[in-house]
């Protein structure tokens, strides 16, 4: 039934190529921890990838129950968190997995340096990954206002009073990113919403996207 | 497949013909050398039981350590140390140092971590040599190894320094406490004249210090407390006289919950 | 024209350019000063408040005054309860604020009986001087915050907190 299924759209639109492409290509016995258990330091990008899709699986679910309001933010995480069932492992997922992929990209990122791998020809994908680890950064600040609970906000002012401190045009991005010149409160929150769940994440696709087609195009780099 | 102009159009479609097409067949094993292997299903199959062993120590951390929850946000307490989430500490760290901080806090805030940013990003076209072992190019591997330890000793700086368990009780979730009273009372007029007003807050409900409503204290122990002083409240801070203070601590004993 | 061709092809592709160029700024623009708007958001002038002190009482002992505004965040307006230290230092009023700078509790003056003319903080023995400087080996790690002070019609008005200027 689903091989017919199959065959009746790839007849229509030929896809066998492009998943084929992916399915067949080959995994060098360098990286392949089954043949030398050293290897297992080119797992953590893919762990870095599996808890980046957690991530989005889960930030996806939390909203279903939180709003990026001063009045109610606070509430609807505790209420996620402590009425809904399954609240505190979904919250806990996100939470967890927002240090998690943190410490995995870091090791990534040490692992391509020490073996040298960003040198030519990849010198491209390393400044993306680079971007990359920019954009997780940001998302993590970005989130952790979101509960709005003490530590959130405090940590928040820090952040953006650090960001104040830049010549010239500090001022301005600390209005930018607060949403006025002096108060903390219901624009920060409602900006940092909008930063978290859609123009970083959106960023990051479109990162992740050329990271991916890059380590396709030009294949793993070759044993030291 | 055929493309641009050798493209085989099959009736008014561009996709190509049947018998043109790649066959749904996977490669031949003899096509892997040695022991490379395909990466679907071959290595996939490995990654995913890492995976799979991954996901399950991964849940039981979040039933394990609850996501923390503090009190609501409250902009006008000031009493709260501040702490960034774990992976900014060093950053944190490094605006407290003398040479990072006051004047020199640019330097700190803005110049270096820009720098070192601007150096991962630039890092294939700052080593360009062909080698690739970490052993052969000492620079690059010094650099980043030094990079490494400071952030390792920074963040470590900053969280024997960072009293945490005076943050967790400040942040603590706490029961709404509210108590009706006379604002002409003779023992209002007492607290709002003293000092104790300045922590437990306006209405009693606490700040700085704990709320004062519903105390299993009797007058004489409130008495004594605020002259010795308990936990982290300083004592002898009363200024008034003795007679006052004992009717302020009477008027304590008389604050209970609202319904 | 002759030695300057520009081709069809060449023609074309600039008018595209131009065209998706029209499209992208149309587009982005409104979403851009929508963005920005809290940058571009003319100050309010009215940031004084009224206090219910008058100048003549003010005296050289710094004088507790309290003060109520209303916060407008966006949507959300609450009121605000500040106080402030007053005293008049020659002509000059000064206003400082009570909040210690090492864990943010309310500074008395004179509070403590063995350091007469002091800022005193209860909660760790924090102390300043009249004109807000910390005392050093206390505590806290700067000197209070001052207030925007101004006369109206005889009366006291308190504006913003800035960083203390007299030390």
């Amino acid at each position: 039934m689903l091989n017919k299924i199959y065959d009746w759209v790839d007849e229509r639109l030929d896809i066998t190529p492009i998943w084929r492409d992916i399915a067949d290509h080959e995994v060098p016995e360098h990286v392949n921890p089954a043949h030398h258990f050293s290897a297992f330091v080119y797992c953590f990008g893919g762990l870095t990838f599996f808890i980046t899709v957690i991530q989005i699986l889960s930030g996806m679910f939390l909203t279903m129950y939180y709003v990026p309001d001063i009045e109610n933010a606070w509430e609807s995480v505790y209420y996620l968190q402590n009425e809904v069932a399954f609240g505190e492992i979904v919250r806990g997922m996100h939470h967890w997995g927002a240090s998690l992929v943190i410490v995995m990209m870091f090791l990534h990122t040490l692992r391509v340096f020490f073996t040298g791998s960003y040198k030519k020809p990849r010198e491209l994908n390393w400044m993306v990954g680079v971007l990359i680890f920019a954009v997780m950064l940001g998302l993590g600040f970005t989130g952790y206002l979101l509960p709005w609970d003490m530590k959130a906000l405090f940590a928040t002012k820090v952040g953006i009073e650090i960001a104040a401190s830049v010549p010239f045009v500090g001022g301005i991005i600390k209005t930018l990113l607060a949403g006025d010149e002096t108060i903390i409160g219901a624009q920060t929150l409602t900006r940092f919403f909008a930063i978290h769940v859609f123009f970083l994440p959106a960023a990051l696709f479109a990162l992740l996207a050329a990271h991916f087609i890059m380590i396709r195009r030009q294949g793993i780099s070759g044993p030291l | 497949m055929h493309r641009g102009k050798g493209m085989k159009f099959v009736g008014d479609s561009r996709v190509p013909d049947l018998s043109n097409r790649k066959k749904n067949t996977p490669k031949d094993y003899s096509e892997y050398p040695g022991k490379t292997e395909a990466f679907w299903p071959d290595f996939l199959l490995k990654e995913w039981l890492v995976g799979a062993v991954f996901l399950v120590g991964y849940l039981v951390l979040t039933v394990a350590h609850p996501s923390p929850l503090e009190r609501p946000a409250d902009p006008a307490d000031t009493g709260y140390i501040p702490v960034p989430d774990w992976y900014f500490l060093f950053l944190y760290q490094l605006l407290k140092y003398e040479f990072a901080s006051g004047p020199f806090n640019i330097i700190g805030a803005i110049v270096m971590p820009g720098l070192a940013f601007g150096a991962l990003l630039l890092v294939p076209f700052l080593d360009t040599s062909k080698e690739r072992s970490p052993w052969k190019r000492p620079l690059p591997t010094g650099f980043m190894l030094l990079a490494i330890a400071s952030i390792i000793y920074l963040t470590w700086e900053s969280v024997v320094n960072h009293d945490w368990e005076a943050a967790k009780a400040y942040g603590e979730i706490k029961e709404e406490v509210s108590v009706e009273f006379d604002e002409t009372s003779e023992g209002y007029q007492l607290y709002q004249g003293s000092s104790c007003i300045g922590c437990h807050g306006n209405s009693f409900e606490g700040g700085i210090g704990l709320p004062l409503v519903g105390l299993e204290y009797t007058a004489e122990e409130i008495v004594e407390i605020a002259h010795e002083g308990k936990g982290g409240m300083p004592g002898g801070t009363f200024t008034g006289t003795e007679e006052e203070l004992q009717k302020l601590a009477e008027y304590i004993t008389t604050l209970q919950p609202a319904e | 024209m002759s030695n300057n061709k520009v081709s069809r092809r060449q023609f074309l592709s600039y008018t595209l350019t131009g065209v998706g160029g029209f499209m992208a700024a149309g587009m982005l623009m409104p979403m851009v000063r929508f963005a920005v708007d809290p940058v571009l958001q003319k100050k309010e002038g009215g940031d004084f408040v009224l206090t219910e002190k008058k100048i003549a009482d003010i005296t050289e002992v710094p004088e507790r005054v309290d003060f109520t505004f209303e916060q407008v965040d966006a949507w959300y307006k609450s009121d605000i309860t500040n106080a402030a230290w007053v005293y008049k230092e020659g002509d000059e009023i000064i206003a400082l604020s009570p909040v210690c700078k090492h864990l943010g509790c309310t500074v008395n003056w004179e509070a403590d009986p063995a350091h007469k003319n002091q800022f005193f903080c209860p909660c760790h023995a924090g102390r300043y001087e009249k004109n807000g400087k910390n005392v050093p080996k206390t505590p806290p790690l700067g000197p209070l915050d001052q207030y925007e002070v101004r006369e109206n019609d005889g009366f006291l008005e308190i504006g913003k907190a800035i960083p203390n200027t007299l030390v």
